[in-house]
C-alpha cells in the first residue's frame, strides 16, 4: 500500500464536511451548482471552489447543461483510500498487541 | 481540521515499566518488528533528542521513523514530533503522544496521532474498532535501556 500523492488529495478533498455534504448530495442524482448552494447555505462561487477540489480528483465531473453547469459523482474509487486507512488501523494495534504482550511477558519473568 | 486518532491498551505492569520497556531496544523489536524483520533503534532520551528507529522485512525495504521528543514526563506522558519514511520514499508527519495511566495495578496505555493529513476522516473509521489485546508470548529479559 503505497501513500501517493493522489491519494493525499483524495483524503483532503473528503476531509472537509461540505464537500462530504456535496458527495452524499449528488449520491441521490446529479445536481446544478444552484441546486447545492442553497441547502449548503453557500454562494455559487463557495460551491464552484469546492466542487472544483472534487473534480480535480475525480469524485465529481461537471457539465455545462443550458445555462447551467450539471454535477454528477465521479469514476473516484475509494478503494485505495479506504485500504489505506484499513492498513494504517490494523497496522498500529498490531503494534501495540505485540508491545503489551512483551511488557507482561518480561514483567512476569522479573 | 484535524482530530486525534487514538489506540489504547491495558497493559498488566505499572506504568514505569512500560514506560521504561518503550524505550528500550528489545521493547522496540516487540513494538515494530513483525515477524523476521529487523529493528534497530538509537534513542536519545531527552527533550530536542533524536528516536530513530528503523525497521523493515529486509534492507531493500525499510521505514524509518524519526521522532523528536517534545515533553517527557516518566512515568505519565511522552510527546513526539514524529516523520514516518516509507520504503517508497513517501514521509507522513505527525505528532504522536503515549499517556500511561495506572489502573488498579495495571496501566492504561494510549498512543494518539494528531496531525495526519487524513486525521478527520481516519477518526470516522478508527472509531469503535473492536480493541482486543491479544496476549501473545515471548520473553525477552536482560534488555538494555536507549541512551
Amino acid at each position: 500500500m503505497h501513500y501517493n500523492a493522489t491519494l493525499d488529495r483524495t483524503f483532503f478533498a473528503l476531509s472537509d464536511p461540505t464537500r462530504r455534504g456535496i458527495l452524499e448530495r449528488l449520491g441521490r442524482g446529479p445536481a446544478t451548482i444552484g441546486d447545492l448552494a442553497q441547502p449548503l447555505g453557500l454562494t455559487l462561487n463557495g460551491v464552484k471552489k469546492h466542487v472544483g477540489i472534487l473534480e480535480e480528483v475525480d469524485l465529481v465531473v461537471t457539465a455545462k447543461v443550458g445555462r447551467a453547469r450539471e454535477c454528477r459523482l465521479g469514476p473516484a474509487q475509494l478503494e485505495d483510500a479506504t485500504e489505506w486507512i484499513d492498513d494504517y488501523r490494523r497496522t498500529w494495534r498490531r503494534r501495540l498487541d505485540r508491545f503489551g504482550s512483551y511488557v507482561e511477558t518480561r514483567d512476569a519473568g522479573r | 481540521m484535524t482530530q486525534d486518532v487514538p489506540f489504547a491498551a491495558v497493559i498488566n505492569a505499572r506504568p514505569e515499566v512500560v514506560f521504561d520497556a518503550l524505550t528500550e531496544q528489545d521493547g522496540q523489536e516487540a513494538f515494530y518488528g513483525e515477524p523476521g524483520w529487523t529493528v534497530e533503534s538509537e534513542c536519545d532520551l531527552r527533550v530536542g533528542g533524536v528516536w530513530t528507529v528503523t525497521f523493515g522485512p529486509s534492507r531493500d525495504e525499510v521505514y524509518r521513523h524519526d521522532h523528536v521528543f517534545r515533553v517527557i514526563d516518566r512515568p505519565r506522558r511522552l510527546v513526539l514530533d514524529t516523520s514516518e519514511r516509507r520504503p517508497d520514499g513517501s514521509i507522513v508527519e505527525y505528532e504522536t503522544e503515549f499517556t500511561f495511566e495506572a489502573r488498579d495495578g495495571k496501566t492504561l496505555m494510549t498512543m494518539i496521532h494528531r496531525g495526519l493529513p487524513t486525521a478527520e476522516l481516519r477518526e470516522e473509521h478508527l472509531t469503535g474498532a473492536a480493541g482486543g489485546f491479544a496476549r501473545v508470548q515471548q520473553a525477552i529479559e536482560g534488555s538494555p535501556r536507549c541512551s
